[in-house]
C-alpha cells in the first residue's frame, strides 16, 4: 500500500512544525523582560515576582490544582483590599514596597523531580522570581528547593510532608505546614485519648502505598506503634495505582487488627473503601494519608461509604467556627473557583501568604531580607485560616513549630474535626459501624 | 490459609481476571488482524470509563445499560483511529506505529484532562452494588456482572470471529493479508473492523468497569501494561489466549497479593516469563 | 566525489563548533537544560540504536540500566566515597552483568513477546529497588553534596561543565555507533535484524551477537543514568526505573531514523525541544493543553514521516523512487 501523504503535505507539515518549535524555543531562550537590569533594585518594584512549582499535568494533576487555586486566593487578598484579618488582607499589594502587587509565575512539573529541578531554575534566572513556593510533592520538593538552597532564594514549602525535608537543616528552605511525624502522633494521641475513654486497642495493621510518601508514613506509624505500646499485627506495602485490592484486604481481614493505619493516594483509597466494603471488613479505619486524598472527591466519589473513617488534617471546613476570617476566605474560594476548599488549598494558601508576609517586612526583594524576614516570622494562630497556634519557624530546621493537625470524620457527608477533643465541633463516632447498620 | 479463605481468595482473582480478559481481547484482536499493538488502548477504556460516568451523572442511565452505549460508541473511536492514523501506516515498521499510538495515548489522556479536570469521579449508587454471600465466600455484584458481561462478550466476539463469515474473513486477512485482498476480501474493511471490534470490547469492559471502579483521565494507565501481559501470555492475536491469559493473571495477581502484596506484580511477570520462556509463542499463539 | 564528501565534512565541523560555542554565548541556565537533556536522550537513543536499530531487537526496557548506572554510581559515593567517574564505570560493568542475565532468556523470544518481556524485567527490577532498604528503598537517596569539580561530577554555579560533559559523551556514543554501524559486528547485527534464520544458516551465533548488541546498550545507557544521578542529585526508583525513559530512547530513535547515526540525535533534538517547548509556553495553565498538542505533534509526525527524519531528508536529495520500503516485520 503505498502512502497517502504526499511529500509537499509532509513539508508542510514540518515547516509548521519547526516553525512553531522556534517560536518557543525564542520564547524560553530569550530572558523575560528586565532580566538586563539587576535583580534586587532597592527602589520598591511595582511588581513581585514569586514562582509557584506545581504538579499541573500528570496522575496528581487534581491535587496541584487545588493548591493552585488557594496560592490565587490569597494573592488576590494580598493584591487587593479586603475586611479580613489576615496579613496583608487590609491594604492594596505589599505596603512596605510601595504597595507592589504579588505577580505569580507558574510552573508544571507533572510529578517529576528533574523538572522540578530544572524549572526552579528556569524560574529563577530567567523570570527573575523572588521567592519559591512549592511543590506538592516531597521528592520534587527535594529537588526543587536544592535548587533554591544553591542560588540562594527563599524556597516556602506548605503541603510536602516528609519529613526529611526540613531535617536537612537548609539555610533558605522553610515549611508552613505539619509533616508526617506530627501528623502520625496526632493520631496515636487520638488512640490513647479514645482509651481514656474506655475503648480497647491492642493491635494495629498499616497498609500503604509504596512510594515515599507511603513508606515515610509507614516507619513514622511503627516508630509511634512501638512508643505507645501497640503490637503491629500486619504491615502491608502495596503497588501504587494498583488494579485490584482484594488480596490485601483479605490479608487484613485474616489478621483483625483493632485499628487500621491506611495511607494511600485517592485513587487507590477510593478502590480500598470499596473493598473493604465488598468483603465486610468493618474494623476502624486510621487514614494518615490526607495529603494525598482529603479531597471533596473522595467523598464525592465514594458516597456514604466515606463516612466514619478517621483522617488525619491540617485543615477542615469547620474551622470557620473558629476561625472568622476562614469562613470570609472559603467562601471567596467557592464563588471564585467552583469547588469547595480544601486541605491543599488552605495550606497552599497559608504558604503564600506567609511568604507574602515576610517579603513585605522584608522591605526589599533582596534574598537574605526576605530570608530574615521569614525567620523573624510570628503570626498568631487567629491571622491564620489554619487550625495552628500560629507560624513560627524552628531556627534550625525552618520547620513551623505550631503547625499541628487536626483529625476528623465524614458524618452525614460532612467533615467534622472529632480530635483534639476540645476543638471537636462533633462527638467522634466509634468504632465504624458495620456496612450492614448504616 | 484457612480453606474458606483461601476460597475467597480464589473467587476474587477470578472475578477481576475476567476484566482482564475483556480488556486484552480487544487488543488480542487489533494485533491479530494488525500486527499493531494499541498502546492507546487504556486511553480508550478511560473513555468508555468517562463516557459510562457522564450516562450516569447526566441522564442518570446505570452502566448495566450504558453498555449498549459504551459499546458502539468506542467502536466509532475504533474506527476513527483506523482510519484517520493507521490506515496511513499500515506498511510501515512496528516502530513507527508505536510512536503513534503512543501519540494517540498522551493526546487522550490530556484531552480528558483538558474536557473533564483530573478529577476523579466515580458511580456512586449502581443499580448493582452491595455483594452476595454464599457459604461464607463474598461475591461482589457489580463484580459478578462485570465477570458476565466479560463472559458474554468474550464469546460474542469468539463466535463472531470463529463461526461466521465474516470472521472467516477476518481470520484470512490476518493470516496473509496479500493472499485475502487476492481472494476478493476487502481487506481494509476488515482493518477496520478489527479497529472497531477492538474497541468496543474494551467499551463494554470501561462500562462494567465503572460500576466499582474510579474514573479518571490516568485511570488506563493502571490496566494497559497488565493487558499488554495477558495478551502476550495468552499468545498474540488469540482470542482463547487473550480470555485464558486474563484468568491465570487475574487468579495469579490476587494469591501472590495476599501472600506478598508488594511483589504481586513480580510474580505475575515472573509467570509471563516462565511461560513464554516454555511456549515462546505464548499459551495459544500462533508464531 | 571529494566534494561530496567535504561539503557534509565542513557542516558537522561548523556544527560541532557551534555546540562548543553555544554555552559561552547561552549562559541561561534553562536553554543550557534544555541542550543538556537533547544530549542525554540523543545518547541514550543512540545507545539503543545498537540492539533496537542495528540488532533489530525491539526493547522497551532500558531504563533497567539507566535506573542501575544512576545507582551503581550513588551508592559507591555514599558508601566508599568513590568517584562518580568510577562508579559510571563500575555501573556500566553491571549493567553489561544484568543485561547477560536478562538478556539471555529473553533472546529465547521474538518480537511484541521480546518488548513485553523487557519491560516486565524492568519493572521487576524497579520492584526490587523499591523494596530493597539498602539503597533507599522507596525513599530513594540525596546523593551527598561535594565540592564543585571535574573529579567530583559536581558542579553547583553553572551548568556548563555538565553541558561539555554531556556533549563529550555524546560524540564518545556517536563514534562508537558508526564503527558499529561499519564493523564486523555491524553486519552481523544487520544480519539478524534482516532474517534470524537466514543468519543463523549462514553460521552467525545469533543469541551470541543479540547478547553483544544488548550488552553494548546497557552499558552506554547506564552511562546516562550516572551522569543523569550526579547532574540531578536525587534519585528514587519511580524516576529512574521509569517506563517513560524506556519510551522516550524509543521514541527519539524512531522518530529519527532507526539504525542511522544521525537519526537518534534528530529525533531527541526534536522530542525534546517540543516536550519543553509547549510546557513553558502553554504549561502552567493546569488544562495539560501542553500535553495535548505534544501528543498531536508525534501522532502528525508518525503518520506524516513513519520512516523517521533521517529517511525523509535522504529522500529530498535524491530523486525521487519507489518509497516501499520493506522492513522485517515484528515477528521475523
Amino acid at each position: 500500500m503505498v502512502r497517502r501523504v504526499s511529500r509537499r503535505e509532509f513539508n508542510f507539515g514540518l515547516v509548521g512544525l519547526i516553525g512553531g518549535l522556534a517560536v518557543g524555543c525564542a520564547q524560553t531562550g530569550t530572558p523575560a523582560p528586565g532580566a538586563g537590569q539587576p535583580p534586587a533594585p532597592p527602589a520598591a518594584p511595582r511588581e513581585v515576582k514569586v514562582g509557584a512549582i506545581y504538579p499541573l499535568t500528570g496522575p496528581v494533576a487534581s491535587s496541584g490544582l487545588d493548591c493552585r487555586y488557594g496560592i490565587e486566593l490569597a494573592a488576590e487578598i494580598v493584591n487587593g483590599k479586603y475586611d479580613l484579618p489576615l496579613p496583608l488582607a487590609r491594604e492594596e499589594g505589599l505596603p512596605n514596597l510601595g504597595g507592589a502587587k504579588i505577580q505569580l509565575i507558574w510552573a508544571d512539573h507533572g510529578g517529576s523531580p528533574e523538572r522540578g529541578q530544572a524549572e526552579a531554575e528556569r524560574l529563577i534566572t530567567q523570570e527573575k522570581v523572588v521567592a519559591l513556593i512549592g511543590a506538592y510533592h516531597s521528592s520534587v520538593t527535594a529537588t526543587a528547593s536544592q535548587v533554591a538552597e544553591r542560588m540562594g532564594v527563599p524556597y516556602v514549602n506548605a503541603e510536602s510532608s516528609s519529613p526529611s525535608l526540613t531535617e536537612r537543616g537548609f539555610k533558605w528552605f522553610f515549611r508552613t505546614g505539619p509533616h508526617d511525624a506530627t501528623f502520625g502522633k496526632n493520631l496515636f494521641d487520638l488512640l490513647r485519648d479514645m482509651e481514656k475513654k474506655g475503648v480497647k486497642v491492642r493491635t494495629i495493621g498499616i497498609v500503604n502505598e509504596n512510594t515515599l510518601y507511603g513508606s515515610d508514613a509507614n516507619k513514622i506509624t511503627k516508630q509511634y506503634a512501638q512508643e505507645y505500646g501497640y503490637q503491629v499485627v500486619v504491615d502491608i506495602a502495596y503497588p501504587a495505582n494498583t488494579s485490584d485490592v482484594t488480596s490485601e484486604v483479605q490479608r487484613i481481614k485474616a489478621n483483625n487488627p483493632d485499628v487500621l493505619f491506611q495511607v494511600s493516594y485517592t485513587s487507590d483509597l477510593i478502590l480500598f473503601i470499596r473493598t473493604y466494603k465488598q468483603l465486610d471488613y468493618h474494623r476502624q479505619v486510621m487514614r494518615g494519608d490526607s495529603a494525598g486524598s482529603d479531597v471533596p472527591q473522595y467523598a464525592k466519589a465514594l458516597g456514604k461509604d466515606a463516612e466514619y473513617a478517621v483522617t488525619r488534617a491540617a485543615w477542615s471546613a469547620d474551622i470557620t467556627a473558629k476561625r472568622p476570617a476562614a469562613k470570609a476566605v472559603a467562601e471567596m474560594f467557592q464563588q471564585k473557583f467552583g469547588q469547595p476548599m480544601t486541605e491543599n488549598s488552605a495550606r497552599a494558601f497559608t504558604g503564600m501568604l506567609v511568604l507574602a508576609d515576610a517579603i513585605n517586612r522584608a522591605k526589599s526583594v533582596d534574598p537574605e531580607a526576605i530570608r530574615q524576614a521569614l525567620l523573624a516570622t510570628n503570626i498568631p494562630g487567629d491571622q491564620t485560616i489554619m487550625p495552628w497556634q500560629g507560624v513560627k519557624f524552628d531556627e534550625k530546621t525552618h520547620q513551623n513549630i505550631y503547625a499541628q493537625g487536626v483529625n476528623l470524620q465524614i458524618i452525614g457527608g460532612q467533615y467534622y474535626t472529632v480530635w483534639p477533643f476540645d476543638l471537636a465541633t462533633r462527638e467522634i463516632v466509634w468504632p465504624m459501624p458495620k456496612w450492614s447498620q448504616r | 490459609m484457612t480453606p474458606d479463605l483461601l476460597v475467597q481468595v480464589v473467587v476474587s482473582g477470578l472475578l477481576i481476571g475476567f476484566v482482564f480478559a475483556l480488556i486484552s481481547v480487544g487488543l488480542t484482536l487489533i494485533f491479530g488482524v494488525m500486527d499493531i499493538v494499541n498502546f492507546a488502548h487504556g486511553e480508550f477504556l478511560m473513555l468508555a470509563m468517562f463516557a459510562a460516568f457522564w450516562l450516569y451523572a447526566l441522564f442518570a442511565v446505570d452502566p448495566v445499560f450504558s453498555v449498549l452505549v459504551c459499546g458502539p460508541l468506542l467502536f466509532v473511536v475504533g474506527v476513527l483511529t483506523h482510519k484517520l492514523l493507521i490506515r496511513h501506516i499500515l506498511n510501515a515498521p512496528m516502530l513507527a506505529q508505536i510512536f503513534c499510538t503512543f501519540g494517540l495515548s498522551v493526546f487522550l489522556k490530556s484531552l480528558a484532562q483538558f474536557l473533564w479536570g483530573p478529577n476523579f469521579r466515580s458511580i456512586t449508587e449502581p443499580l448493582l452494588g452491595g455483594r452476595i454471600e454464599v457459604l461464607g465466600v463474598f461475591f461482589g455484584l457489580p463484580q459478578v456482572a462485570a465477570a458476565v458481561g466479560a463472559v458474554l462478550a468474550t464469546g460474542a466476539v469468539y463466535l463472531l470471529i470463529y463461526r461466521t463469515e465474516l470472521g472467516r474473513a477476518l481470520q484470512a486477512t490476518s493470516e496473509d493479508r496479500q493472499t485475502a485482498a487476492l481472494m476478493g476480501i476487502d481487506t481494509e474493511r476488515m482493518f477496520t473492523l478489527a479497529w472497531g471490534i477492538g474497541a468496543a470490547c474494551v467499551g463494554v469492559a470501561g462500562a462494567l468497569l465503572s460500576m466499582f471502579y474510579y474514573i479518571y483521565p490516568e485511570v488506563g494507565a493502571v490496566f494497559a501494561l497488565t493487558s499488554y501481559v495477558v495478551v502476550a501470555l495468552g499468545g498474540f492475536g488469540s482470542v482463547t489466549g487473550a480470555f485464558i491469559g486474563g484468568l491465570i493473571i487475574g487468579l495469579v495477581q490476587v494469591v501472590a497479593g495476599f501472600i506478598s502484596p508488594a511483589f504481586k506484580m513480580v510474580v505475575v511477570y515472573l509467570v509471563y516469563m516462565a511461560v513464554i520462556l516454555w511456549r515462546p509463542q505464548g499459551l495459544f499463539g500462533r508464531w | 566525489m571529494v566534494r561530496g564528501k567535504l561539503l557534509p565534512a565542513a557542516a558537522l565541523g561548523l556544527l560541532l563548533l557551534g555546540l562548543i560555542v553555544f554555552p559561552l554565548v547561552v549562559t541561561l541556565p534553562y536553554p543550557q537544560h534544555v541542550m543538556i537533556l537533547i544530549f542525554l536522550y540523543a545518547m541514550m537513543g543512540l545507545a539503543w540504536n545498537i540492539i533496537g536499530g542495528y540488532a533489530g531487537q525491539v526493547s522497551l526496557g532500558d531504563a533497567t540500566y539507566f535506573g542501575i548506572g544512576a545507582y551503581t554510581t550513588v551508592i559507591l559515593l555514599r558508601d566508599l566515597g568513590l568517584s562518580p567517574w568510577v562508579g559510571m564505570a563500575v555501573g556500566a560493568v553491571n549493567a553489561v552483568i544484568v543485561s547477560v542475565i536478562l538478556g539471555y532468556p529473553c533472546f529465547r523470544v521474538r518480537g511484541h513477546y521480546f518488548a513485553i518481556a523487557t519491560i516486565a524485567l524492568n519493572e521487576i527490577v524497579a520492584t526490587i529497588f523499591t523494596n530493597w532498604e539498602y539503597v533507599g528503598g522507596a525513599v530513594g537517596i540525596y546523593v551527598p553534596i561535594l565540592p564543585e569539580s571535574f573529579v567530583n561530577l559536581q558542579f553547583h554555579r553553572s551548568k556548563t561543565p555538565y553541558y561539555y560533559i554531556a556533549l563529550g559523551m555524546l560524540i564518545g556514543v556517536v563514534l562508537l555507533n558508526v564503527w558499529v554501524g561499519r564493523s564486523r559486528l555491524g553486519y552481523y547485527f544487520r544480519a539478524i535484524r534482516a532474517d534470524q534464520d537466514a543468519a543463523r544458516s549462514l553460521g552467525i551465533d545469533i543469541t551470541r551477537y543479540k547478547l553483544i548488541a544488548y550488552a553494548m546498550t546497557a552499558a552506554l545507557t547506564s552511562l546516562g543514568g550516572s551522569f543523569y544521578s550526579m547532574y540531578v542529585l536525587y534519585i528514587d526508583p519511580t524516576s529512574v526505573f521509569a517506563f517513560s525513559i524506556s519510551l522516550l530512547v524509543v521514541l527519539v530513535a524512531v522518530l529519527g531514523g532507526v539504525g542511522t547515526v544521525a537519526g537518534p540525535v534528530i529525533g531527541s533534538i526534536i522530542l525534546i525541544s517540543l516536550s519543553e517547548g509547549t510546557r513553558v509556553l502553554l504549561g502552567g495553565t493546569g488544562r495539560a493543553l501542553d500535553v495535548a498538542i505534544y501528543g498531536l505533534l508525534v501522532m502528525a509526525i508518525s503518520v506524516l514521516q513513519p520512516y523517521g527524519i533521517v529517511a525523509w531528508i535522504r529522500g529530498l536529495r535524491r530523486p525521487p523512487k519507489t518509497r516501499e520500503v520493506k522492513v522485517a516485520g515484528p515477528a521475523a
